[in-house]
């Protein structure tokens, strides 16, 4: 049994100590494993549910621990990498290292987009920084939240606080009030009693597909997620394709200063669901999707809840409406890299051509349209084309929904005709602020940059202003006054591309890390920054990179006394 | 492109003149072909790197168009008219290199970097722009002993992340987090050599900016140069079975790091130990001068230290040691031939293995000649041989790309075949059914559409539940077997006895999994099967084999692309060196020595008499014979038995009770310490040769560096040997030999050393210019009557079974980084760090019933002997099961394992001992 009679052909000794105790990386650990299995409990493990599923783990325990991201990517049969990549991707999961302290329970998101920063966003990010132990509450900075008319706002745990001050706070955190209020809004009764679904119903028994089209093409419906493609159209693209087909809902309101989306879904919700299954119904939608930004967590219950109330109504089969849950990312806007998202995976746009219309969720035909546009659909469906093309105002026809906020009295949502010049929003928001004089205004998103008080004929609606560099977006109109930098705001708006670029591309990535560089200096280098805007705007993969000079170019433009 | 598929062709405009490439063409690839360079950062126009159109440095307009266009990934369309030289694109092109450049670091990890040759393209040297913070900037990972991070170099260009997950499938590396401070990492952020890599570095080798290098190339301030070196040479990897191609980088007559060229196997890719594992030929164990024992040694036994062997051997000259180790020989030949055996190298050359049989055969007039296919595949190559007619794989590896379904059984590809198993990973992901069947749910598991982990030994028993299921609902392919096998009827009856609920209990395996797996196989439009010793090395290891020919014949799973048999071979030439007649049964061909007329057509080449026409003696029982007093003398060339042949201490006994051992090895092998005289050879990087791969492939290897000392290829040893055993042997180059070869091996035809020269040629090659059919049997089988035949396997135990003495079940295998008995692999600095010591592995819940933690020592004993050995928790072996690896001298493996045999490969059984598994204290203190 002596198993070596001498030692010295046995040239490789033991106890090295340099051994591993098992198999190379990160094992799983029993305990995680449990825990990750517990939470997913009888859930398919589609690699597409993987951002839901780090939800619950950070729902559960606070953070993500990478003994939990190696126990889920154990479970989803995932490499360690991919789910990790796509953790630290998105800005509301707290991914936490092996010897790094998780986050506090409570989570303070202080708003500093442009209007939030002109209602003092900063000062009141100090104050509560200073004011709080940072072992209970950590307060963080975060992009626009689409409360813009209610700033300065920010969110405790999940509650928003509107015109928010530290004292606000201190009673909410006394109170534990940290979850979401759900506002009042039109239940699905109300809906019905009013002669909602008829028309669905209607349409699903004997409609025709085309002829809807028709009406929404005749109504002059435009994508209002801010591209404007005229909606009908785009039905014709993806039935042209074989199925399976998907419809995916742009619920991604991002661009700050927007929050129309969020103003229709918390007051009739149903209006949007509606126009939603009648897009998904003319493109034959296997399923639908609605992508919905984690920002907005009282109108996820509402429509969780409503989604419910449709299943059981018999007008959506179970599970066909798959309502998903953004994680912090502006990106996911773009409607690639939502569709990448709605897949599991990080946020990046993709590559065109193939559109979406023809490779889209899963490689399949998919529908895209923003939740805006489908409360049009249902509304011109319901109440005929007339509803928005009758309306004429500058030559310009149909509806548009002005997010207002800046230094105007009455911001919100304001319903005006599409020709509406910046003097026609004031005006309808009740005019300036006491003390502040009209200097210059964001028309559409940080994306359109800034146009001084002097432009205030033009009407703010697509393709109107392109001559001027510009667009009109999604209507998030900031008004500035003589008290605001314009320099201080283009950079704002640069900072947000900056944390919001996905990074996939270098002129975006890099060139938004650069460009808030260069702008922090006393005078701009004006050679360096034009190259820089046109390679940006010439090669960047998506429209974040390709419209982020804007805010840069507007302040050559406009404002080169400022820089 | 599969032939005769039509292929569109579309013109477009680029830069005025008219251009027309096949569809699907991108505009960088139409452009590139034309010769004009666009430049490129995040592209790598090579196999298996899909376009990703991030870093945006190709960019090109195209008219009609509000942005630039990426010409890498924007493929041509018809009438499109593209500019690459304006100064918009210009402008772009040059300014992301700027933007880049900003944050370039200083110190140039690679001065010869793609990025900065790029720059140069663009005109850029410096940018106007400021760097990033200096608390942004990546620091060096240094913890890989491989491979060097410098993340401050990276570019985010992202070709680590598909070369580690589209072209390697190993998932190591991701892009975390967003925009400016988005970031490689390795699994979460690890550090490199903490983490999940596996190092098959093909990260390094797509990286573009020296931010991912070989630590061979950089010095300890983190500079180097790419392209530092004298002199490339193309060869071919020395381990496994896979033959990847190499081009290795030499300074100074030492190799300083390699690449992964277009081989027909590899297509760039290599693992660990071809990228990293080359420096053993630079270890000072090296042997440099021929040996003879000395006069006052001490008795014969494991008792030489490889670094200083002096007080056992002394150094004689070249003429001194060839006169001993053939006199020596030839005395005992001169008292009876049949004293001397000699086994052959899988590890050396097709002409080596040649001239070594013809040694043996014509030298001492018999056929007691063998090598490692024994321990290997000898059970898969009988059932082949006798079922198909032919022991090699009927399509190759990279087939799979055909395929819609393939079975892995008892192989690890992901450890022993990596850059296989990179194809069977890429085949999953293309969304390929992959039944993997293995008592270890190793790595391919993840892949898996199915995973069956079913009890060691219990192959056959869940192979045929599979079979009669195929039979039971009438799933087989009737037309194939009617057309091309025979002996069915008697198969489909003596499946009945198999139904899988009777079967379910024996193999562990449910038994609506095994009729889900029979319906998936028996599905598929084009399925292969790969196996590997999981399967061979068993008693009824030959009956394992039928059971997979029976299943492929049954469902005409043979002879199309995308289908068929391959046993994945271990070592980088043990298919040539079976070729080349390194069989005791066989002459080159595979053409039996009991055949009359065989002997002479090659006794007729050779110019000399008759030998013997009676099979010889295989690997174990030459063994028994040298204990029995048959064998007294051997010549051993480039192997080890005495680590690797089972009861190692009963064949280490044989090698000390010999009178005359002569070894002829690179290093002073567990084997060359029982040697009288050793004879120095080349390595593999040292000398010319050509190899077989496990594809049948024939691929050339050339001298990288010259052999150090004395050295001399093995080739030019024989045949001094030779000479004096008063052979006529005249050959002066390995080319000769191959040319002697063809005379008598049709396998060879159309094969000649010049092709070899300039490229690969699978066998059977049809002509001059055919590369070689990837897939055999298309038209029948090399048996009488063209067909193949079903030989109905029955349920046989392994011989021995655990009991209350020895509970656990022993498996042995291969890790990743050490190779056969490890002589080579763990001479490798890199290897030999990342798996310093023997080490094996339980469940970690079997660990807990011991009471033993992971990283201790336990004593693992069998009824042939005991060893103490580190152990591991892994979840991937069942409980009740230890693995156990078998290249560590400190704990060799094979003093465990049964030396009983399978009836017809003859080979041990390996994969299964009763093992008493027990928690020792202080254990390697004790010793």
């Amino acid at each position: 049994m002596v198993p070596l009679d001498f030692p010295g052909g046995v040239w490789k000794k033991k106890g090295t100590g340099k051994s591993r105790k098992q198999p190379k990386g990160r094992q799983v650990t029993d305990l995680a494993l449990q825990q990750v299995t517990d939470l997913l409990n009888g859930r398919p493990r589609n690699r597409d549910l993987l951002i839901e599923f780090l939800h619950l783990i950070q729902d559960k325990y606070g953070h993500l621990s990478v003994d939990h991201i190696a126990a889920l990517a154990h479970e989803m049969r995932l490499a360690q990498a991919e789910v990790y990549e796509v953790a630290t991707f998105y800005a509301h999961f707290d991914v936490v290292g092996e010897d790094e302290t998780p986050p506090p329970a409570l989570t303070i998101r202080v708003c500093d987009s442009l209007s939030c920063e002109l209602a003092g966003a900063d000062q009141l990010h100090q104050a509560l920084k200073d004011g709080m132990d940072s072992s209970q509450v950590r307060v963080l900075r975060a992009p626009c939240m689409g409360r813009c008319d209610l700033a300065p706002v920010l969110e405790l745990g999940h509650n928003h606080i509107d015109h928010a001050t530290p004292e606000k706070v201190s009673i909410a955190m006394m109170a534990d009030a940290t979850h979401a209020h759900v506002p009042g809004y039109q239940g699905f009764d109300a809906y019905v009693a009013g002669g909602g679904y008829a028309m669905l119903k209607d349409l699903r028994e004997k409609g025709d597909w085309e002829e809807v089209q028709e009406t929404v093409l005749a109504s002059g419906l435009r994508g209002l997620g801010g591209a404007g493609f005229p909606s009908g159209k785009k039905w014709g693209f993806v039935r042209a394709n074989p199925g399976p087909r998907y419809l995916a809902v742009n619920g991604d309101e991002g661009e700050p200063g927007t929050f129309k989306d969020r103003y229709y879904l918390e007051r009739t919700p149903h209006l949007f669901l509606e126009g939603m299954l009648i897009a998904a119904w003319a493109v034959d939608a296997e399923k639908a999707f609605i992508y919905l930004r984690d920002e907005y967590p009282a109108v996820r219950k509402i429509l969780k809840r409503e989604i419910d109330v449709l299943e059981q109504a018999g007008i959506a089969a179970p599970g066909y409406i798959d309502l998903r849950r953004g994680a912090g990312a502006y990106i996911c806007g773009e409607e690639s890299a939502m569709i990448e998202s709605i897949e599991g995976k990080r946020g990046l746009p993709r590559h065109r051509p193939p559109f979406v219309a023809q490779v889209g969720i899963f490689n399949h035909p998919t529908l895209v349209h923003n939740i805006e546009t489908l409360h049009w659909v249902a509304r011109v469906m319901r109440e005929g084309p007339e509803v928005l093309n009758s309306v004429e105002h500058n030559g310009r026809k149909g509806l548009r929904s002005y997010s207002v906020s800046g230094r105007v009295k009455n911001p919100g949502v304001h319903l005006l005709p599409a020709g509406s010049t910046i003097l026609d929003i004031i005006d309808a928001c009740g005019g300036m602020l006491e003390g502040h004089t009209f200097k210059a205004y964001q028309p559409g998103g940080p994306s359109s940059g800034l146009l001084p008080a002097s432009i205030n004929d033009v009407p703010l609606d697509f393709d109107t202003l392109q001559p001027l560099g510009t667009f009109i977006g999604s209507a998030a109109v900031v008004i500035l006054s003589d008290q605001d930098s314009a320099k201080a705001a283009a950079l704002n708006m640069l900072r947000f591309f900056e944390d919001e670029s996905c990074g996939q591309c270098t002129p975006c990535r890099t060139g938004c890390e650069k460009a808030v560089k260069l702008m922090q200096a006393d005078t701009w280098d004006q050679d360096l920054l034009s190259d820089l805007c046109q390679v940006m705007g010439d090669s960047s993969i998506c429209g974040l990179g390709q419209a982020a000079p804007n805010p840069i170019r507007s302040m050559m433009t406009h404002f080169p006394g400022e820089i | 492109m599969a032939d005769g598929a039509q292929v569109n062709m579309v013109t477009f405009t680029l830069n005025g003149e008219e251009v027309t490439v096949p569809e699907g063409y991108s505009i960088w690839e139409a452009a590139n072909g034309r010769g004009l360079k666009i430049p490129h950062l995040c592209h790598k126009p090579a196999k298996g790197y899909k376009p990703d159109g991030n870093c945006r440095a190709c960019m090109v307009e195209v008219e009609g168009e509000r942005t630039l266009v990426a010409s890498c990934i924007r493929p041509v369309a018809q009438g499109m008219v593209v500019q690459t030289d304006t100064d918009r694109a210009k402008k772009s092109r040059e300014l992301v290199v700027e933007l880049l450049a900003a944050d370039q670091p200083e110190v140039k990890h690679d001065a010869s970097s793609h990025f900065w040759e790029m720059a140069a393209l663009n005109g850029v040297t410096a940018s106007r722009f400021p760097a990033k913070e200096p608390e942004h900037v990546p620091l060096l990972d240094d913890s890989h002993v491989a491979m060097r991070v410098n993340l401050d170099a990276c570019i985010n260009c992202n070709l680590c992340v598909r070369a580690c997950r589209d072209v390697q499938v190993n998932d190591v590396i991701g892009m975390a987090g967003r925009g400016a401070t988005s970031k490689v990492v390795f699994d979460q952020d690890d550090p490199m050599g903490a983490s999940s890599c596996v190092a098959c570095g093909e990260c390094v080798q797509a990286c573009p900016t020296g931010a991912l290098m070989p630590a061979t190339v950089l010095d300890e301030n983190q500079e180097g140069d790419s392209k530092d070196y004298d002199r490339e040479v193309k060869s071919v990897c020395p381990y496994c079975g896979v033959g990847c191609q190499i081009s290795f980088k030499v300074k100074d007559d030492k190799i300083k790091y390699v690449e992964g060229i277009d081989g027909p196997a590899n297509e760039n890719r290599l693992c660990v130990k071809g990228r990293f594992g080359f420096d053993y030929i630079h270890h000072p164990h090296r042997l440099t001068n021929p040996l003879i024992r000395r006069d006052d040694a001490p008795p014969k036994a494991l008792n030489v230290d490889p670094a200083d062997w002096l007080t056992h051997f002394r150094v004689a000259t070249w003429d001194e040691a060839l006169d001993f180790a053939a006199g020596g020989m030839a005395r005992l030949r001169d008292e009876k031939p049949t004293y001397i055996a000699g086994f052959g190298s899988a590890k050396c050359s097709n002409e080596e293995a040649y001239l070594f049989q013809k040694l043996i055969r014509q030298g001492f007039g018999h056929n007691n000649v063998d090598h490692c296919t024994r321990l290997c595949h000898a059970s898969s190559v009988a059932a082949l041989l006798e079922n198909v007619g032919s022991g090699a794989v009927s399509a190759t590896f990279n087939e799979i790309e055909n395929a819609d379904v393939a079975i892995a059984i008892g192989c690890n590809p992901l450890e022993n075949h990596p850059v296989a198993a990179t194809y069977f990973k890429q085949f999953t992901k293309r969304g390929g059914k992959l039944i993997v069947m293995d008592p270890r749910g190793h790595g391919l598991k993840r892949f898996a559409s199915h995973m069956l982990q079913f009890k060691p030994g219990a192959d056959v028993s869940m192979l045929n539940a599979i079979m009669h299921v195929i039979v039971e609902e009438e799933l087989y392919d009737r037309q194939y077997i009617q057309a091309m096998t025979e002996n069915w009827e008697e198969m489909k009856e003596h499946l009945k006895g198999f139904p899988p609920e009777k079967m379910a209990p024996v193999c562990g395996i449910e038994a609506d999994v095994l009729r889900d797996v029979a319906r998936t196989f028996a599905g598929a439009k084009a399925a292969m099967i790969f196996w590997g010793m999981g399967v061979s090395q068993h008693i009824h290891g030959t009956d394992n084999s039928r059971c997979l020919i029976s299943l492929a014949l049954m469902c005409g799973q043979v002879g199309r692309p995308g289908a068929g048999l391959h046993p994945l071979r271990g070592q980088n030439n043990v298919q040539g060196a079976s070729d080349a007649g390194l069989i005791p049964m066989f002459l080159p061909d595979y053409q039996t020595v009991t055949d009359d007329g065989v002997r002479s057509a090659f006794t007729e080449v050779w110019q000399s008499g008759d030998f013997s026409n009676q099979k010889g003696l295989t690997v174990v029982e030459i063994m028994d014979a040298i204990h029995a007093g048959d064998i007294r003398s051997m010549y051993i060339l480039g192997e080890n038995p005495a680590m690797s042949d089972p009861d190692a201490d009963h064949a280490r006994d044989a090698l000390a009770k010999l009178e005359h051992l002569v070894v002829q090895d690179i290093f002073l092998t567990e084997t060359a310490n029982y040697a009288d005289v050793i004879l120095p050879s080349s390595a593999w990087y040292e000398k010319s040769g050509t190899v077989t791969n496990t594809n049948r492939q024939v691929q050339m290897g050339r001298p990288v560096t010259p052999p150090p000392g004395e050295a001399k290829e093995d080739w030019w040893i024989e045949v001094e040997l030779a000479r004096r055993l008063g052979l006529n042997w005249t050959y002066t180059h390995p080319s000769e030999v191959f040319a002697e070869m063809k005379l008598n091996m049709p396998s060879l035809d159309n094969i000649t050393w010049e092709r070899l020269e300039k490229t690969a040629v699978t066998y059977p090659s049809l002509g001059p210019d055919d590369p070689g059919q990837p897939i055999v049997f298309m038209d029948g089988f090399p048996r009488a009557d063209g067909r193949a035949k079903f030989t109905p396997a029955n349920v046989l135990p392994p011989d021995e079974a655990p009991d209350a003495e020895y509970p656990f079940v022993l498996i042995t295998g291969r890790q990743l980084e050490h190779w056969h008995t490890g002589s080579m692999t763990r001479r490798s600095k890199v290897l030999d760090a990342v798996e310093p010591e023997a080490n094996c592995s339980l469940h970690p819940r079997s660990l807990r019933e011991l009471g033993v933690e992971p990283g201790d020592y336990i004593r693992l004993t069998t009824r042939r002997g005991s060893i103490t050995v580190l152990a591991r928790a892994d979840r991937a072996v069942s409980e009740g099961n230890v693995f156990l690896p078998f290249a560590y001298v400190e704990a060799a493996a094979n003093i465990l394992t049964n030396p009983a045999l399978d009836p017809y490969g003859k080979i041990p059984e390996f994969k299964f001992s009763a093992v008493r598994v027990e928690q020792v204290q202080d254990a390697v203190a004790a010793e």
